[in-house]
């Protein structure tokens, strides 16, 4: 060992573990960025376009390039070739200097939005990833399925209606389910819901809704509504908003005739000594836990108590059908109850 | 219910105890398959042991029996293979083990199914049970751990539970050989045809399933006249079961 | 024709599954429950029918307490290592007895009686049968002790309330509370710990429990601990403390095991293990006295023999190859030789040396083997006069006796923690290589388990050794 010193082993073992970490850290390591450069080809750019236009055009608004090209992650002259390269195959048109999709490329369009759909309803229903996820790896995956393999998954799926946000499905052939309801500010004080669509987009809106725990499917009601916040009562809890984080959250304001049940709350929020019947089990959860909660007989109508109450907090056991089933705090959140 | 039950009380004295050997793990040449189905917890493992003479490890755990145990025995000249499935708390999800219990149900066409139930817990032990009974009509239900039921107060009434369920319902206490010989008895006259059951088939459906799941029947029916699940089948269409699709596209029901 | 109806059959279900909607698993499974609560409700009459039954709700109340739950937990896991560690050594030292120091040199007269020529003598003799029996010796009395207790506890019904209070941690690094049981089942063997994740039903959790067993101390581990603490860290204090300063050596080698087994389970659940489904449940089965003798028996047949089986049948051929690589020569130097020579240089970096690197590797099969291989091949390599020979793994009655061998080997304090360290971060044995792959079914995952833990193993050894080396 004649140039062994500590020291410099020390800096060659650092150094190549700062190098690999550059290269391979989730999502933003070198090696990553690189392969994404090299996949993102014309197509994936030509369908980003597509979907940006179908997507603005659904809301009415107009699109000419400058906005496009701030919207997409591509440089200038990548998306100047990819539309003209549409033109030309005639999947959109210009009126003055504003973007149209034509009647094959609206249809283009669709087809992307499907696999996306279909593949956060995947996500949701067949894997472990993270809500916030969802997005991300639909956006990638939507460029890389073909027809025959997005046909399979549907099947897979049980043909599906909604994605995990309650955004409809397209079907094969471009149908789609509507989503009923407002945005909710427009609901009044006193107005009841049910939300139907929670928006993925803006990234930290979505955040921001996700870490509030506010859930599809549940049923709201609007006790505050101003220029500052809306208040509204959900499931036993209050949640404060700002318009803008609101404005996210699609709800469909329930008929009169729609007997509404009270005082519903989370199992979560049970206490010892309580006993309450089960109402449901929210849509938030879904695939194998859903079906899980369901066998194991947390079903409408069953009575349920705390049996045994965690020293560490979580899970606490509940005694359901006479046997003591422990749950975490998160699996009871999305079981609602009425306490007796 | 028109098919008179025989309660498991009339069929006690009948139990020839000369004419029953146990196998062990010897099962080969044998002429009817049993299958051991049940929740986790309910010492289905025990009932094994006790069916065979086998001393298969117990856990009081969910998912113990994970590997499927097989062992046998003869009684009256007849010689029966026991297959113990995995405990399960229901047939509907996708998880490894209900798969292996629900396919060798399904597929394997055991002769006979005993179904193992905890009777303190009956009303949970029902939901495994009664989809079972969707699926298969040659079943007895083996309401087991009765010692315990009796020092938790709970009484069973097994005679109207075994008209409500259609099947014959024998009580037991594996673990001290309490209704076993009953329940070979029972095992022996269902699997020679002796004993015809009527299962209990779901009831409370909505109705817009209920109308959809009838459509489906018949269409099925149509297509496999001698069926006897084809309803079950139907519950699993409209689940979307990749796996009873592919069953059905490749015939492998007739 | 056929295929057309049934094509008919589930276009038709498609149709109809559209119309129904989302909540058709929902209804069906409350029309089941409906149909069960009408049963029940003819049927059962309890007069004390939702709440539990008082005994085991009063256990529970201890058990899981605040104040009680922890405390009685710890009692118990660490009563039974104990029990394990102190009574293995009496049977162990008579087998050890009867197998190597009494039918080993018994069959070395017969070989001879019979004329078998040296090579076949020692081949079979002083490398299979040496190294079955070493492992019978070291791995059986422990097992033996171990997992009936373990058992007993099972079947009880303790078990699932450990795993019932240990959740909350578990869950932070992304793993189930089964985990613990697992874990502490990997005290014992991590085979048997492995075989025991079944237990865990979502199949993130339950490959996280596999891939991290590893860290549990398995029994094949815990002597080399205590040997080495014992040789080495006890000498540096006064002699008054020094068998508590040994133990708490071994005691931190086993907490440290743990912390990376939550820093690994955790850094899985962030990265690769993300996509796989993950459910959480936990029934907290009814207490049940065991029946004492038949969790004996089963328990014996159905783990200790099963793997202590699957220990021998892979002890075997590496007792061949050590025996083969200490016996055949290229040029003047035997394969060892020349193996441990050329891994001297990576061993210094680890603060380690060849011969240690190339015990583990040819003791894959066995950690029992560990020890007796490295003192066999130190006195190889360094020619110190005791031992049995080349080939022939060696232990020795003193401890001196062991000190002055390694000590001749070139040992030094950093070399016994990091052989400690590594002895914890290690690829696990073949015999756990073969049940995780039996268990995941899966290569990609058979070998992250297997090599993960020995790059840990490189890091930590190499890091120590750096800066100890900057230090003293």
């Amino acid at each position: 060992m004649h140039t062994y010193n500590p020291i410099s082993a020390l800096l060659v073992f650092f150094s190549i573990g700062a190098l690999l970490y550059f290269l391979f850290r989730p999502s933003k390591g070198w090696y990553w960025i690189l392969k994404n450069q090299l996949t993102s080809n014309e197509k994936t750019i030509i369908e980003d376009v597509l979907k940006q236009l179908y997507h603005f055009e659904n809301s009415n608004n107009k699109v000419d390039m400058k906005t496009l090209v701030h919207m997409l992650s591509f440089s200038n002259k990548k998306i100047v070739d990819a539309i003209n390269i549409m033109t030309v195959n005639n999947l959109i048109y210009f009126e003055s200097d504003i973007l149209k999709l034509t009647e094959k490329g609206r249809e283009y369009a669709l087809r992307i939005v499907r696999v996306h759909r279909l593949w956060e309803r995947y996500l949701a229903e067949k894997t472990g990833f993270h809500k916030i996820e969802w997005h991300d790896r639909a956006e990638s995956m939507e460029h890389r399925l073909n027809h025959d393999e997005v046909e399979e998954l549907s099947r897979h799926l049980g043909h599906p209606k909604f994605d995990p946000h309650g955004d409809p499905i397209p079907t094969k052939t471009g149908k789609m389910a509507q989503v009923k309801g407002v945005e909710l500010p427009l609901l009044q004080v006193g107005a009841m819901g049910r939300i139907t669509h929670i928006e993925d987009e803006p990234e930290v809106i979505y955040k921001q809704i996700l870490a509030e725990n506010i859930h599809i499917g549940s049923l709201i009601k609007v006790v505050e509504n101003n220029v500052t916040r809306i208040v509204f009562l959900s499931e036993g809890e209050e949640f404060k908003l700002a318009p803008i984080v609101a404005a996210n959250l699609t709800v469909a304001p329930l008929e009169k005739e729609i007997l509404v049940e009270d005082n519903v709350t989370r199992l979560s929020s049970l206490t010892e000594n309580e006993t309450a019947k089960i109402i449901g089990i929210s849509r938030e959860s879904r695939g194998e836990s859903r079906r899980r909660l369901l066998d194991l007989g947390f079903v409408k109508g069953a009575q349920v108590s705390i049996d045994l109450v965690n020293p560490l907090g979580e899970p606490n056991a509940y005694l359901i059908k006479g046997t003591s089933i422990a749950l975490r705090n998160d699996q009871a959140a999305k079981i609602l109850i009425k306490k007796d | 219910m028109e098919t008179k039950i025989q309660s498991a009380c009339e069929t006690c004295e009948h139990f020839n105890r000369d004419g029953l050997k146990k196998l062990g793990v010897r099962t080969d040449n044998f002429d009817f398959v049993v299958a051991l189905a049940g929740n986790p917890n309910t010492g289905k493992s025990t009932v094994f042991n006790a069916l065979t003479g086998l001393r298969q490890h117990t856990g009081n755990w969910p998912g113990k029996t994970v590997t499927r145990a097989e062992g046998g025995f003869e009684y009256n000249t007849k010689k029966y293979k026991l297959v113990d499935l995995p405990g399960t708390y229901s047939l509907m999800s996708t998880s490894e083990d209900e798969e292996a219990a629900r396919d060798f149900i399904l597929f394997g066409k055991p002769d006979v199914t005993v179904i193992v139930v905890d009777a303190n817990r009956l009303e949970r032990n029902l939901n495994l049970v009664l989809q079972i009974l969707e699926i298969t009509d040659k079943a007895v239900l083996c309401l087991n751990l009765m010692d315990e039921a009796k020092r938790n107060d709970v009484e069973i009434d097994v005679r109207t539970l075994s008209r409500d369920l259609g099947i014959p319902v024998v009580p037991a206490s594996a673990r001290f050989n309490r209704g076993i010989p009953e329940l070979i008895q029972t095992i022996s006259e269902i699997a020679s045809g002796k004993m015809v059951c009527k299962p209990h088939r779901i009831k409370s459906v909505p109705e817009n399933i209920e109308k959809a799941v009838k459509t489906l029947t018949v269409e099925i029916e149509k297509e496999f006249p001698n069926i006897s699940n084809s309803r079950w089948i139907a519950f699993r269409l409209l689940e979307g079961d990749k796996k009873i699709i592919e069953a059905l596209r490749k015939g492998e029901f007739v | 024709m056929k295929q057309n109806n049934i094509d008919h059959i589930i276009e038709l279900s498609n149709e109809l599954r559209w119309q129904i909607g989302d909540e058709f698993h929902d209804n069906l499974t409350e029309s089941i429950y409906a149909d069960a609560a009408d049963i029940v409700k003819d049927t059962v009459r309890s007069k004390d029918s939702e709440r539990r039954f008082r005994l085991d709700a009063k256990i529970d109340k201890i058990v899981t307490s605040k104040r009680f739950g922890f405390p009685i937990m710890f009692l118990i896991l660490g009563t039974v290592l104990w029990l394990t560690i102190q009574g293995a050594n009496y049977p162990s030292s008579l087998l050890a007895n009867l197998l190597l120091d009494i039918i080993h040199p018994a069959l070395k007269s017969g070989a001879a009686g019979l004329g078998m020529p040296w090579w076949l003598d020692g081949f079979l003799i002083d490398g299979v049968y040496l190294a079955v029996a070493w492992v019978i010796a070291v791995m059986l009395p422990p097992m033996a002790i171990f997992f009936p207790m373990f058992t007993l506890l099972e079947d009880f019904g303790y078990l699932p309330r450990v795993a019932f209070n240990l959740d909350a941690l578990f869950n932070k690094s992304g793993a189930h509370g089964k985990q613990a049981l697992t874990m502490s089942m990997g005290f014992g063997c991590n085979a048997a710990g492995v075989v025991a994740t079944r237990i865990i039903d979502s199949p993130r959790e339950r490959l996280i429990a596999i891939l991290t067993n590893n860290f549990s101390l398995c029994n094949g581990r815990w002597p080399t601990q205590i040997l080495i603490a014992t040789i080495f860290i006890g000498a540096v204090v006064p002699k008054s403390l020094s068998s508590f300063v040994s133990l708490l050596a071994v005691i931190g080698v086993a907490v440290l095991g743990m912390v990376f087994m939550f820093g690994v389970s955790w850094g899985l659940s962030k990265t690769v293990l993300k996509g796989e489904v993950s459910t959480f449940n936990l029934e907290l089965p009814p207490y049940r006295p065991p029946r004492f003798w038949k969790t004996i028996y089963t328990s014996l047949i159905d783990r200790t023999l099963i793997v202590l089986w699957r220990a021998i049948v892979f002890a075997a051929p590496a007792g061949a190859v050590i025996w083969l690589i200490s016996n055949i020569h290229i040029g003047n130097e035997s394969i060892a030789a020349w193996a441990i020579h050329s891994m001297d240089g990576f061993g210094f970096l680890l603060g380690l040396n060849g011969v240690i690197l190339l015990a583990y590797i040819v003791a894959i099969p066995a950690n029992e083997i560990v020890i007796p291989t490295i003192l066999m091949l130190t006195v190889l390599v360094t020619g110190v006069g005791v031992g049995e020979g080349a080939g022939v793994m060696f232990e020795l009655d003193s401890i001196n006796a062991t000190a002055d061998v390694l000590k001749a080997g070139g040992w030094t304090l950093l070399t016994a923690i990091n052989l400690m360290l590594f002895s914890l971060l290690h690829n696990p044995c073949s015999t756990t290589i073969y049940t995780i792959y039996k268990e995941t079914n899966s290569v990609k995952w058979t070998v992250v388990a297997s090599v993960m833990p020995v790059i840990l193993g490189f890091i930590v050894t190499f890091l120590v050794a750096q800066l100890w080396r900057l230090m003293f």
